[in-house]
């Protein structure tokens, strides 16, 4: 790991050429549509309208928008199968003790003595953080 | 109630467990297997007379038989092919079973004294042979299918393979075994695509309808008339046309099996056989199968002119062909040999000539006086110490009597001299080659005429070579010393030369055609046996009979007789004093050459004619040479084309698929920033082409 | 007087395209991941604009959706990162090349 930034000298710029072009391509295509002028939004609370709408509260909100609740729901289970992915694919395997993603500063090394202590350690070393997380974007989720 | 004809798949049936015991257990037999052929082939015997009788109609009504026993491919749509085995016993095939198991019968005890007794090892292989030969030949003789006949065929020549090449261990037998094996083959490859042809185009292959519970199954030979009469077409041929083609194709076979000309190459060298094994190829069975086939389906070659032109043709000139070769052997059994090709012409001649009656009356007589002159031959090879060479012989007429008069009897009617059986077949087939020849108009008839004076001329040739072997052999002074003091011979050799020798001098009298047609006697006991009853019976049920036959040949090829010389007794009596006369001239002149005590070769008259004789027309060189000289090298023509043109166009496209995908796959570099700038370029030109055109819409 | 919409529009294809110039030229897979961000956002953009444009709010709500499945995406992106770096201890993209031919 870098202790400090350095300008990347790697960089592919025949690649990054392309994504000019593909701008160039879209600003090209959006300066020369004809938009009309946009429609604005009525009055009213546009935060609180976002609001009734992710709960298909509708008519109560002042600004015309859609039913979100089953949207809302989906999203909610998608995050956390997508933590639940992130934590199987973070957690390491049983056997596995050359490197680890974390800078434990030495911790590693104390944990090599015995398998067994290895492993419970680094178990509960994540399980301790999975608790974490999950417990904070759940609980910022579901509100 | 059991009749004879439930068993007559047992005819073929015992001498087939006669190849079993011989096969297993013929090394513990005292005779090593023979016994079980003997059993076997008399019980045939027995049976193929008792079916005889039955046919004859003297036990009971019932006096033919065509069922179908086996299915063993049963066509699952209507118009599948179904495949079956069965049992066709007509008056021909009763004959002929009769004839079989008899020279089989013969054969398997002669064998006792020419392969026991000289002590040779192998028997149980060779009786097992025997039996398996027996039961082949039988078994096609009741064929009531033309691929059943097939199979049965096949065999046939897979155990005159067996047996031509039983002593494996010398040279020649092994490669004259091969050659009789692919030359009949060759043959054989006609035969199967005729079968094939016959199926695919009639659907089945029975020689004679079937009474069946579920309606009549028709005969091919029967629904090829019909498709003539109604002139129908089969892939893109006249009916005729594509019966000639088809009778042709079969003829393949027949011309392989029956040694005709040009296929008859193999059969001179099947003399390395035992000589008993000789006697059977020769007399009853493989060479026997071909003629046979022909005459079983007669009915369908009755269709074809051409087809009769052709048989007439090769067996007229093979005839005559085989005869002037064998003037000029020097071994006895080569003359034999080429005494049989020259014999099975005439059938061949007579079954083109529509001298169907003549054909099977020769053929039975053939049958008997073959057999008899090979054993004879084997017991005068038993005598010499397997010395065949006739001028190492002579005067053996003092020392075995018995087989000098049977020999004797066989030669005379080999000859055809009166009244010895070969006389009155012979005879009768230069007759009714000579009356349809006259009678038919047209090129066919001309044909007949051409075929008929070349089957004269054989006679002549027939009389000469069989009495210069005949003195070589048994007259003059003895020329070695083996020949003055000669091995004897058994009673197992014996029996055999006698029951022959006597069936070669009576046999004619079944079918005295001639004597019945000048005095009006009705002696023609063949000929009334193959017409059948006035009414009803076999030939209505089975349409095997001559009568049918005959109309066949008038209202198809239009084959009918006329009498040149005044009336028909005139032209019977010019006819057969003709042939009988050129016999004797062929004896006559034999006897002048070589009746004297100290006989000399006079083949060097013959100046360049002797070279072209004793190398049979350089006939075996020619066929070496198209198969050196001709098929090697197109084969190898066709592996160059097969090797680099389709082997290359095949090789190309890949190799070609193989560089495009090895340069194709390097865009898969596994950097995903290089996907993904593929991606966005793909992007750039989606859009830039978006816009050019203007939209989608 | 709003702002044009193209004016958005121009800055969403900006922002996007300096997404994708990232992934083009960059080979840390952590920056790959900021990148897509950056994509992702800049289809917010898109998204908030046109919701204006139409007077109506199902775009904005649109976009907070999108946000949380960003979320997800980078939890998903960093474990995988994790991975990658375990694997071939490194996170350069170019070295995690062993699925290819």
């Amino acid at each position: 790991m870098t202790s400090r930034p350095r300008l990347a000298t790697d960089v592919n710029y025949v690649n990054g050429l392309a994504a000019l072009a593909l701008f160039v391509v879209m600003a090209y295509v959006f300066m020369t549509s004809d938009v009309s002028a946009p429609a604005g939004f009525a009055d009213g609370s546009i935060v609180a309208s976002i609001g009734y709408a992710m709960f298909d509260m509708l008519d109560q909100g002042a600004i015309e928008a859609e039913g979100f609740l089953v949207a809302f729901i989906v999203i909610a289970l998608v995050l956390d199968a997508a933590l639940d992915g992130a934590v199987m694919l973070a957690r390491r395997e049983d056997d596995e003790q050359s490197v680890t993603a974390l800078a434990d500063g030495g911790f590693l090394s104390r944990t090599k003595e015995t398998s067994s202590e290895r492993r419970s350690d680094g178990d509960s070393l994540l399980g301790r953080n999975d608790g974490e997380d999950a417990g904070s974007s759940d609980d910022g989720g579901d509100d | 109630m059991a009749g004879a004809f439930d068993f007559v798949p047992a005819i073929a049936a015992l001498p087939l467990l006669a190849f079993v015991i011989a096969l297993f257990a013929g090394q513990y037999m005292p005779k090593r297997g023979a016994e079980a052929g003997i059993a076997a082939t008399a019980g045939s015997l027995i049976l193929s007379i008792w079916t005889a009788l039955t046919v004859a109609g003297m036990t009971g009504s019932e006096t033919f038989y065509n069922e179908n026993l086996y299915t063993w491919v049963a066509g699952v749509a209507d118009s599948a092919v179904t495949l079956r085995l069965g049992v066709l016993v007509d008056p021909l095939t009763a004959l002929m079973l009769v004839i079989v198991s008899l020279i089989a019968l013969l054969v398997h005890v002669f064998s006792l004294g020419y392969m026991n007794d000289e002590g040779e090892t192998g028997l149980p292989r060779y009786y097992a042979g025997l039996g398996l030969f027996t039961a082949s030949m039988l078994a096609f003789v009741f064929s009531n299918n033309i691929l059943m006949a097939f199979m049965f065929f096949e065999l046939v020549g897979l155990c005159s393979y067996l047996l031509i090449g039983f002593w494996f261990r010398e040279d020649g037998p092994p490669s004259a075994a091969k050659k009789a094996f692919l030359v009949t083959r060759f043959g054989d490859y006609f035969f199967l695509i005729g079968v094939v042809g016959i199926f695919a185009t009639f659907g089945t292959g029975l020689f004679a309808p079937v009474e069946a519970a579920s309606g009549t199954m028709e005969s091919f030979p029967h629904m090829a008339e019909m498709a003539i009469e109604e002139s129908e077409t089969f892939f893109g041929y006249g009916a005729q046309t594509w019966m000639t083609i088809l009778g042709l194709l079969v003829l393949g076979g027949v011309v392989g099996k029956s040694a005709q000309f040009p296929l008859h190459t193999w059969l001179p060298d099947a003399m390395e056989g035992p000589t008993p094994v000789s006697a059977l190829i020769h007399a009853a069975t493989m060479v026997a199968a071909g003629v046979y086939l022909v005459a079983r389906m007669y009915g369908f070659y009755a269709l074809s002119p051409q087809a009769l032109a052709v048989i007439a043709l090769i067996g007229g000139f093979t005839a005559l062909f085989a005869a002037t070769m064998g003037v000029v052997k020097q071994e006895l059994k080569q003359v034999l040999a080429y005494s049989t090709i020259s014999q099975y012409g005439y059938m061949m001649l007579a079954l083109g000539a529509g001298g169907y009656v003549a054909a099977v009356f020769h053929l039975t007589t053939h049958a008997i006086f073959k057999a008899l002159l090979f054993l004879g031959a084997g017991s005068v090879i038993i005598a010499m110490h397997h010395n065949e060479n006739m001028w190492d012989m002579g005067g053996l007429k003092d020392k075995m009597p018995v087989t000098y008069w049977t020999f004797l009897s066989g030669s005379l009617a080999l000859a055809g001299i009166v009244p010895f059986a070969g006389f009155w077949s012979k005879d009768e087939v230069l007759f009714e080659a000579l009356i349809h020849g006259v009678g038919t108009e047209g090129t066919l008839g001309a044909m007949f005429l051409l075929a008929y004076a070349m089957g004269l001329l054989a006679v002549f040739f027939t009389g000469f070579y069989t009495f210069r072997m005949v003195y070589l052999t048994f007259h003059g002074n003895a020329r070695t010393d083996v020949a003055r003091d000669p091995e004897p011979v058994r009673w197992n050799v014996k029996a055999p030369l006698a029951v022959l020798g006597i069936g070669a001098a009576t046999v004619g009298l079944v079918n005295m055609a001639p004597v019945e047609k000048l005095t009006g006697l009705h002696i023609d006991f063949l000929h009334q046996w193959l017409d059948g009853p006035e009414e009803g019976g076999w030939p209505d049920a089975l349409s095997t009979d001559l009568h049918h036959y005959e109309e066949l040949l008038h209202n198809v090829p239009h084959v009918d007789p006329a009498y040149p010389i005044g009336g028909e007794q005139t032209t019977l009596i010019v006819s057969a004093a003709l042939s009988l006369g050129l016999a004797l001239g062929g004896v006559l002149l034999a006897r002048s050459l070589y009746g004297v005590d100290e006989p000399v070769e006079h083949t060097d008259k013959l100046g360049g004619a002797k070279a072209l004789l004793t190398h049979n027309y350089y006939q075996d060189e020619s066929q070496v040479w198209l198969a050196q000289g001709v098929t090697v090298p197109l084969a190898r023509a066709a592996d160059k084309f097969d090797q680099g043109v389709v082997d290359g166009v095949v090789n190309g496209v890949s190799s070609v698929s193989l560089f495009t995908g090895s340069r194709f796959r390097r865009i898969q570099s596994g950097v995903v920033s290089n996907y993904a700038a593929l991606m966005t370029l793909s992007l750039v030109l989606l859009l830039v082409a978006f816009v050019v055109l203007g939209g989608v819409a | 007087m709003a702002i044009e919409s193209q004016y958005y529009l121009l800055l969403s294809a900006a922002i996007f395209c300096i997404g994708v110039y990232g992934i083009l030229t960059r080979q840390n897979a952590l920056l790959f991941l900021m990148s897509v961000e950056l994509m992702l956002n800049a289809a917010n953009i898109n998204l908030v604009a046109f919701s204006f444009y139409h007077g109506n709010l199902t775009g904005q709500v649109f976009s907070l959706f999108t946000m949380a499945l960003a979320a997800a995406e980078v939890a998903v992106g960093i474990g995988i990162v994790l991975v990658l770096y375990r694997n071939f201890e490194d996170i350069d993209v170019t070295k995690a090349a062993t699925m290819r031919w």
